[in-house]
Parts: C-alpha cells; structure tokens; sequence
C-alpha cells in the first residue's frame, strides 16, 4: 500500500490524505448527536421542547453567551484567554445605561460603549503582551478590576432603562425571528471566516501553537495579541448593548457568570487551552450544546441549584474527554 | 570482547513486528535481534520506522502484531514499565533532564538503591557513585556540577549515564550525537564501545555512515518501515557507499560536489557587531550567490550572532547592510522584511508549529504569497503540495499534523517554510542535523540552487565535510569573534581545525 510505494505520494492523497483523523470533525459530531439525543429525550417528556418557537427561544437565550464564545474561543485558539469579558460587559452596560438616564442620546451612548470595550479590550491585550504573564491571572484580576468600578459606577444599585432601549433584545425580524440570533450568527461566521481564511487568522493560530517560532518566523506577535483582545474588547461592547436591551435593567454583576461558561463552551467545542487548536464551528455547537441542555433541564423541571451542578460537572467532564482525546493520538 | 570467555548470547529478539499509523505503514514483518556485548546500530532514511521501531522496545508504541523475546519472555508489545524491568534503557534526543540540580542527582534520580529510601540525599555518596560510574565508561564529567551549566556532549554523557545508572541489559541510544561536533563524536563513540564491552547490548541509530561503521558491530537497514539487510563486521566489510545504497534503494554520491556557480558583488554587509560591550566587534561580508561557512566550536558564539543579526537577541551595536541599505533589525519582524531569514539549530522549538498540518507550517512566513488579506486556499494546497515533492517530504497528506513526521521530515518541513517565503539571505544553523544522506544532497541541491539564482547563504555547521563541499568561503568563530578567514583554495579541515584553536 502507501507504505513500499518509494516516492510519496499523488496530489489527490496529499490533498484528502487522512482527513478522517481530525479529531475535531470527531468532536462536532460527537456535539451533534448529543444535541439531538438530547432534544428526542426532552420532548419525550415534554412535547413543547421540539418546537419551531422553542428553538428560537433557546437560540435567544444563548445569544449573547454565543457572542462571548465567539470572542472567548479566538482569543484560545491565539494562546489565550479572557476571563474578564463577563464584567467587563458588565461594567460597559451599567455606563451605557447610566448614560441614557442621564438623557445622553442613544446614539452617543452607543458609541461611547463600542469605544470602551475597545480601550478594556486593548487595556488586557497590552499588559498581556507586555508583561508576558499568564492570561488567566491578568484577566481574572482585572476581571474584579472591572466589577469594582462598576459597583462604584452604579451606586451598588440596579439601573433600570425598561423600554428605552430594546431593540437589540428584543425586536424580531419579519416577526419571528430574533435580532440578537442574528446578531450571534453573523458574529460566528465573523470568527469563522476570520480563523480560517484571513492570514490574520493564520497568523493568530501560530502565535497560539507556538508563540517563539511564531516570534522567529517575523510575525508581529504582540501586536497580534493586542490587536485580538481589542477586537474581542469591541465585541464585549456590542454585547453588553445586547444585555441591558435584553434585560432592561442592569447591576454590576449581570455578565459575571457569562465568562466562565463562555470558556467552558470553548472547551465543549474542542477549542483547547494548548492554543492553535479546536474550531470555531465546535465551539458554535458547544454554545448550542449548553443551551439545549439548560433549556432540557428547564422545561423538565429541574431545580436551579441542580442545574448549576451540572455546568460544572459538564465542563469537567468535557475537558476531561478532550483531554483524553489529544492524549490518544499523542501515543 | 575477544578476551571474553562467555560466547555471545541472544538477548533479544523482536520477530515479526508491524506497526502502522493512520495512513503510514511504519514497520512491516520486521525481525531483529541483539547479542550481549555488541553494539548492533540501526540506519535508514528519514522516516524508515528507527525511533518507532526504538518506541515499541521502550513500551512506548504498541505494535499492532509481532513477538518481543527477552531472556525466558515473551511479549507481544510493552508497557515503560516492563520495558525498564526487562533492563531495556533508552536515550532519545530529546529527553530533558532537570536543568537545576546537579549532574550526579540527576543521574540517580529514580534509581532504586538503598540510598533512596532515605528522605535526604546523601551527596556525598551520589558524587562519588556518578564519578566510578563515568570512569567505568571512561569519561570525565564534573558530577557536581549543575545540569545546565554542563556542554551539550557532557550533557549528553549524562543522559546516558542515568539510563547506566539502572544497569540496563539493551542500552538503546537515538540519534545521541546530533548536534555533536566531530571531537566530542569521537569521545561518545568510545564510550558506546566500552559500554558493550562490559556486555550490555547497545542499539545505536545515527546518520553519519562514517560513525555507524566505527561504532557498530552489525548493521541493519531499514527502508520504509522494511527491514533490507543486516551486516555483521566478522563477515561483512562496512562500506559507506553500499549502505547508503540499501538505505534509499538506489545508489547516491556520499561526497556532494558542488556545482560551480558565479559569485557577484557583496551584498551583505555585518559592521561591527557587538553583542556586550565588552566583545570584540563582529564584522563580515557575503556576496551575492555565496554561500559562507562559518565554522566554530560549539559555544563559539556562533549561533548567538546569527540570532542577533536576524533581530532575535539583543545586540549591542553594530550595523546590518543589504545593497548599501542599513536593514539592522531590531526585530525578527524587520529582518523578515527585509528578506533575512533564520533557520535556527533547534527546530522543534524554534520553527516548527507541531499540532499544525504540514501546508500550515509551509507558509506560515509566507502568507503573503497566497493572498493580500484573504487566503487562497487553493493556492496554498498547490504551493505546499510542490514543497512536498521538491523536498521528498514524507506525509501521508497535506493536512497531517506535523509532530506525527519524522525528525528528519520535520527539518525538511522548516527549511520549505523559508523557501516558500523567498528571501535575500538565507542564514542557516545545523541545516542537516539529523536529516538522511539523500535528504543531505537534496538540501545541498537546494542550497546551491538558491547561490546560483543570487542569494547569499551563510550556513553554520559543525560538519566538515559539508562546510569543505559547500562554502565557497569559510569564517572561523572563536569566543565569539572571528579567528579566521578562509578563502576558496585555503578551505581544508587541516585550516579550519587550526582556526578553532585560534591560529592564524
Ligand atoms: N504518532 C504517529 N502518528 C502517525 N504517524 C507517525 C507517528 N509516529 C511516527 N509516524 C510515522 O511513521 C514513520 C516512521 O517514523 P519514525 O519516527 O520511526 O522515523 P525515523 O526512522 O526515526 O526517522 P528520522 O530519521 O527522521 O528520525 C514516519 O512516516 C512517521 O511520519
Ligand atoms: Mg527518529
């Protein structure tokens, strides 16, 4: 076979050669058939799950955690990560909502949020790049960094804005379908395309597999790090108008918990802590993934506390079978 | 041996071995064995199945079929463990020891002795343990000293010294002189001799055809994962030609004869280089279409001046010039741009993007060849596909990861990379460290081929005989500076020896 065949091989076996060894065309299948293992058992108990106007309503609910995936996952596959994206929304949408009950215009509003998750964003990116220290750390301290500030911001109470600005949350387009599912899916095709046919994607998956070899091949590595979390600094923005639309009213820590969950839908998704890995197309199917399951365990009746033990124990279970799967093929 | 009473006894047999990867046969019905006291080395092309067939004997790989014969038993593959039970040790290339303790603790680390069921270390004992151990191979290695601080070749004896230190049966060492200069070869060379003769059984793999012929007492030759001959030095006459012919199936000129070509104008242009105050300053030139060798001793500081005259380590002055233009790179950046480039001694780490498929690393510098700020993938397919060819890069496909290549095939991938990019000076260190006498010619091949269309190569090798076939000019590197300049009718090892030692 290939093996006694002396002179390698023909373009048609380079090209296809062994595509069925990706492991990460294993891992959204793997998702998939959760997903839809999943949806048969939870309409069997409960017939209103497998419906058009269900669907939509999960696709909503994950909307702006899908957005946090996104930002979450190209910063991964670039070698790092943020864990400050959940307060950092936080803090932009308690300033934008004070902004309009101080009666600044929307538009105004608007801008000045996009700016700042520009500047949060490029704040992390620069210490990380410069200092070279372990994003997690920067990150989570600059994560209390920003729910400090938004305390202070917003007195420690609730900004209410109920009906001034809803649009984002909750308009539908032609009356069914959702804006911020929208929202989400052009962002997924955003980083999609971005990974996979920029060369600035390419060269954020370098930097992410191997940041000195990166470095000697002349590639801009700080200016690349910075640049990402700036971009994903902006995408922050965005969501946090997505958040007060949606929610109407703000506290400081209304995207605490998005952080967390956005990395462990990364790592649902295949996306790794090794950098340079996963897809963005996993990392979709995760976000969907937890949002079917917590979907699941809410129209069954499962009670809260229960279903924050489950996030857990599914990010370490999930972690552990990637884990697992990187470390077959190593041997 | 001779003076051994003791005949020489199989100690082990590995009988019909297979072992495939998704899409590469590895290893196919291969059969080998090992006597007591002999030093039996294994060669082959890049890819041939060595370190797989070295992975199965360690417990590291599990065969997909094939028996393991040691001593009364019988195995179908092996865990580490009884590997290490069964007295089988192994030195790779690339095990990393702990950099911060001492030689001799690291020698004993993990041995089994009485010494080690106590919670303090006795240090006194260790040291003068490592010390008998080194005289008992005849080396002198300071054991005190901590493991960082030692020279590669002493480093080296190290690794081996620990795997001694469990007092194996089958010693097995790959590739342990990559990266060795000819001195420090010899030194090892002898070592593996005593070593055998005190009736362990080494299995040696390197490249070099001239040390496997003195090292070894048989030979065997793997092509593509099958096994072609095995050749006994009582009955057989070693003869470097002929083995590099079983090697690749077809025969090859082991002394590459470098086709003339024009050398231009000089074009590049060091101006006192210096990397601390205190040094003296480096200054030289290179001409269009030259390749200069530069020579050293390693720990010469010639790597070191390679990596700050492409930007990667901080100078501290001195000018850079390409066509009368100061380029001096502050950056790896700058230097790319300004079409240097650098391919350094450790690839793995430096150059190669290891969970990423072959085409990736290809073009990973040159992205700009296959699009403006979108890629073409198509293109990248297509460019990378010719690399492959050209370069007789051995992946079942494009897409492979490159860590599951072999050494060999990963160094090739390195070199594609730059070549993709296109550049004006290509500086190259250890460019054919552990790469097979074909792929030696072919990157020869290339090399002279770059000359002759007007580049400038500066190539860093330890490695006479490519130095004396391929520079058409030679520096000598010696406490980071140079000692000496060897012109084209002055290039001979005799020279090049004496400007190490610092003659004129
Ligand atoms: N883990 C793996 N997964 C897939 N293929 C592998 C793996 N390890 C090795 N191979 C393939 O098996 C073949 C034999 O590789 P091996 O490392 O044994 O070669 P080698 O003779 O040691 O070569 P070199 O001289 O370059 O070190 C190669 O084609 C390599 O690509
Ligand atoms: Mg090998």
């Amino acid at each position: 076979m290939l093996n006694n065949k002396k002179d390698n091989l023909s373009d048609k076996e380079l090209v296809s050669g062994s595509r069925k060894l990706g492991f990460l065309n294993n891992q959204i299948s793997y998702l998939i058939l959760v997903i839809v293992i999943i949806a048969v058992v939870a309409s069997v108990i409960n017939p209103n799950f497998l419906t058009l106007r269900n669907f939509l309503n999960v696709m909503q609910q994950i909307s702006i955690l899908g957005i946090l995936t996104m930002c979450m996952s190209l910063l991964m596959i670039s070698g790092g990560l943020d864990i400050s994206i959940g307060n950092m929304a936080g803090l932009i949408a308690i300033i934008f909502a004070r902004m309009l009950l101080a009666g600044i215009s929307i538009f105004l509003g608007v801008i000045v949020a996009l700016a700042l998750g520009i500047f949060l964003g490029f704040i992390n990116g620069v210490i990380i790049a410069k200092s070279k220290v372990t994003p997690l750390i920067i990150t989570l301290g600059m994560s209390y960094v920003f729910l400090g500030i938004a305390l202070i911001v917003g007195g420690g109470r609730p900004q209410t804005i109920t009906g001034q600005f809803s649009f984002l949350g909750e308009a539908k387009i032609g009356g069914v379908v959702p804006v911020s599912i929208v929202i989400f899916f052009v962002i997924f095709l955003f980083a999609f395309f971005l990974r996979k046919y920029t060369k600035y994607g390419r060269r954020l998956n370098a930097i992410g597999g191997n940041s000195q070899a990166a470095f000697l091949s002349g590639i801009n590595v700080d200016w690349h790090v910075i640049s990402i979390y700036t971009l994903s600094g902006l995408i922050v923005g965005f969501t946090s108008l997505i958040l007060v639309s949606r929610l109407g009213m703000v506290r400081a820590d209304s995207g605490s918990d998005y952080a967390l969950q956005a990395l462990a839908a990364a790592i649902i998704g295949g996306i790794t802590f090794e950098g340079g890995r996963g897809s963005l197309v996993g990392a979709f199917f995760g976000v969907v993934l937890l949002g079917f399951i917590y979907n699941a365990m809410n129209i069954i009746g499962v009670n809260s506390y229960v279903q924050t033990i489950v996030l857990g124990a599914i990010i370490v279970v999930a972690t552990v079978i990637s884990q697992l799967g990187v470390g077959r093929l190593r041997r | 041996m001779e003076n051994q009473s003791s005949e020489k006894q199989i100690i082990l047999e590995v009988k019909n071995i297979y072992m495939e990867f998704p899409g590469v046969k590895a290893l196919t019905d291969f059969s080998f064995n090992l006597y007591n006291g002999e030093v039996h080395a294994l060669i082959g092309e890049n890819g041939a199945g060595k370190s797989t067939f070295i992975k199965v004997l360690s417990g590291a790989k599990i065969p997909n079929s094939g028996e393991i014969i040691i001593g009364r038993e019988k195995h179908n593959s092996l865990t580490p463990h009884q590997a290490r039970r069964l007295g089988i040790q192994t030195v790779y290339q690339e095990d990393i020891l702990v950099p911060s303790i001492t030689a001799a603790e690291n020698i004993f680390l993990g041995v089994e002795s009485s010494n080690s069921k106590k919670a303090f270390i006795n240090y006194k004992q260790i040291f003068t343990e490592a010390k008998e151990l080194a005289k008992l191979i005849g080396i002198k290695l300071k054991v005190d000293e901590i493991y960082e601080r030692l020279s590669p070749s002493d480093q080296q004896f190290v690794k081996i010294l620990k795997a001694l230190a469990q007092k194996p049966k089958v010693l097995i060492l790959d590739e342990p002189t990559q990266a060795f200069n000819k001195n420090d070869i010899g030194l090892v060379i002898e070592m593996v001799k005593k070593i055998s003769q005190e009736g362990v059984g080494v299995i040696y793999i390197a490249h070099d055809l001239e040390e496997i012929i003195e090292v070894a007492d048989r030979v065997t030759v793997l092509r593509d994962g099958v096994k072609i001959n095995t050749h006994d030095k009582k009955t057989d006459i070693f003869d470097p030609n002929s083995l590099a012919k079983e090697m690749i199936g077809r025969s090859v000129d082991l002394f590459y004869k470098k086709k003339e070509s024009s050398v231009g104008d000089y074009v590049f242009e060091v101006q006192g280089l210096k990397l601390t105050p205190k040094s003296t300053p480096v200054s030289f030139k290179v001409r269009e279409g030259e390749i200069l060798g530069v020579a050293g001793l390693k720990g010469s500081g010639r790597s070191e001046i390679a990596r700050a005259i492409f930007g990667a380590l901080r100078k501290y002055e001195g000018k850079i010039f390409y066509k009368g233009k100061d380029i001096t790179p502050n950056s790896p950046i700058q230097a790319v741009r300004s079409g240097i480039a650098l391919l350094t001694e450790s690839k793995k780490i430096d150059g190669l993007f290891m969970g990423q498929p072959v085409s990736h690393n290809i073009t990973a510098v040159g992205l700009d060849n296959i699009g403006r700020f979108f890629l073409n993938l198509n293109k990248e397919k297509r460019y990378s596909g010719d690399f492959v060819k050209k370069l007789n890069i051995k992946t079942p496909s494009l897409e492979r990861e490159v860590k599951f290549l072999s050494g060999g095939n990963q160094q090739k991938v390195v070199i594609a990379k730059w070549l993709f990019k296109g550049i004006n000076v290509l500086i190259v260190d250890e460019p054919t460290h552990g790469i097979d006498v074909n792929a030696k010619t072919e990157v020869y091949e290339l090399f002279t081929e770059l000359a002759a269309s007007g580049k400038s190569i500066i190539m860093i090798s330890s490695e006479m005989p490519e130095l004396i076939s391929l520079s058409d000019r030679i520096i000598v590197v010696r406490n980071f500076e140079i000692s000496r300049e060897l012109l084209k009718d002055e290039i001979n090892e005799e020279n090049i020896l004496s400007g190490f030692m610092g003659g004129k």
